[in-house]
């Protein structure tokens, strides 16, 4: 086998090693993460938050607002999502009333 | 000599490979972030998940779902961090609404607590036992750093909170008012304690302060809940004559004024003003 086959070999076995040291072994830890970024089951508990001050406030542009910043296509989308996860792990009654005013609430005004 | 020139190329296509596999890994492609937690979030977003938290608990007064959503951002004093986002919030130029929202739910907490390191007799409910006995799903995800079971946390029934509503200004009546000389404090300031009948600082108090015709200025009690849930401060100026008023209790304390004191060595420095009020029920 000539040198630079040998080089090649090596120079791939070093890059896989790198690789599984920074995509598993270290990988990048953040730090200042966005709410968009938050796992479904956190996404969801802020929605249930909006929509149990929406609940009490009816100010549905807040609640838009607050909802854009989960930063999915459209606020109805975000409640959409969290209905299905909410239903999923089964949320009590109470909270699954709330999301879907607010999810109702959301699809007259579209 | 020729071997050992083999050997060394090697090692270095090795490294190379290792430095390219890193940089990839690390700078080029990371590994997503995808499926955080929220207390990794940005100080920024922290701040709107804690006055997002705030504003739920004012809807639906469920203390122990609030506890278990702030044990999630990972603060060390929950309470503390919500009372200095009220500061900040306020320092900024904020709406006091939302500063009040944030000290109420900080005073919820500190309440809370100092009801818990009191010994009752047991006669909770089924409810409030229930919530002792099984600590949240929230509180231990929080333990876990990142355990998939905040779902329980959402679907927590609502139990009574120890926390009473909050405070809207009821009538309180003036116990003293005067001049005080600390050379502790670093500023004049006029500082207000509001206290119950039994001597408990109550918190979300707003108070109106006012300079001739100036406009007015409101702050609130219980943003400071280190110096006492019923503890408010105004920083004032030398020279001139503030008046506070409690709204919707009728009272009004005119003439405050800085006062010249002097310490031990006889130098004169500015003092403070106390105001001590006192709701009669």
């Amino acid at each position: 086998m000539s040198r630079w086959s040998l080089f090649f070999i090596v120079l791939l076995l070093g890059l896989g090693l790198g690789l599984l040291y920074g995509w598993v072994i270290n990988p990048v830890s953040y730090q200042d993460t966005t709410l968009d970024t938050l796992r479904i089951d956190y996404k969801t508990d802020y929605t249930l938050m909006v929509a149990e001050v929406y609940h009490q406030s009816n100010d549905l542009d807040w609640a838009m607002n607050r909802l854009t910043l989960l930063k999915n296509k459209t606020p109805l989308h975000t409640i959409e999502e969290s209905l299905k996860f909410a239903a999923q792990v089964e949320y009590i009654l109470p909270d699954m009333f709330l999301l879907r005013d607010l999810h109702n609430a959301l699809k007259e005004n579209n | 000599m020729d071997q050992n020139r083999g050997n060394w190329y090697l090692i270095t296509g090795l490294i190379l490979g290792l430095i390219l596999g890193l940089v990839y890994s690390w700078v080029i492609s990371p590994v997503s972030q995808v499926d955080t937690h929220p207390n990794l979030l940005r100080t920024d977003y922290k701040d709107i998940y804690r006055s997002l938290i705030s504003r739920a608990y004012q809807a639906n007064n469920n203390l122990p779902r609030a506890e278990a959503r702030l044990d999630l951002i990972g603060d060390d004093e929950p309470a503390l961090a919500l009372a200095a986002q009220a500061q900040r919030f306020l320092a900024e130029g904020g709406d006091h609404e939302m500063a009040v929202i944030l000290a109420n739910l900080s005073a919820a907490l500190q309440s809370s607590e100092a009801a818990e390191n009191t010994p009752v007799p047991p006669t909770g409910t089924a409810a409030a036992s229930d919530s002792d006995e099984n600590p949240t799903a929230a509180e231990e995800d929080t333990e876990e750093n990142g355990g998939n079971n905040l779902d329980s946390t959402s679907t927590m029934e609502p139990v009574s909170s120890q926390t009473p509503p909050p405070t809207e200004s009821p009538p309180f009546i003036l116990q003293d008012s005067s001049p005080i000389c600390d050379p502790t404090l670093s500023e004049s300031l006029i500082q207000v304690i509001a206290t119950n009948s039994a001597g408990d600082g109550i918190p979300g108090v707003a108070i109106q302060i006012s300079l001739g015709s100036d406009p007015k200025e409101v702050f609130y009690t219980g943003l400071k809940p280190e110096l006492g849930l019923g503890y408010a401060d105004f920083s004032a100026e030398p020279g001139l004559s503030y008046q506070v008023e409690i709204p919707d209790s009728g009272l009004i304390v005119s003439d405050i004024e800085v006062p010249t004191c002097q310490n031990e060595s006889e130098e004169s420095y500015w003092g403070s003003w106390e105001i001590y009020i006192t709701h009669p029920n």
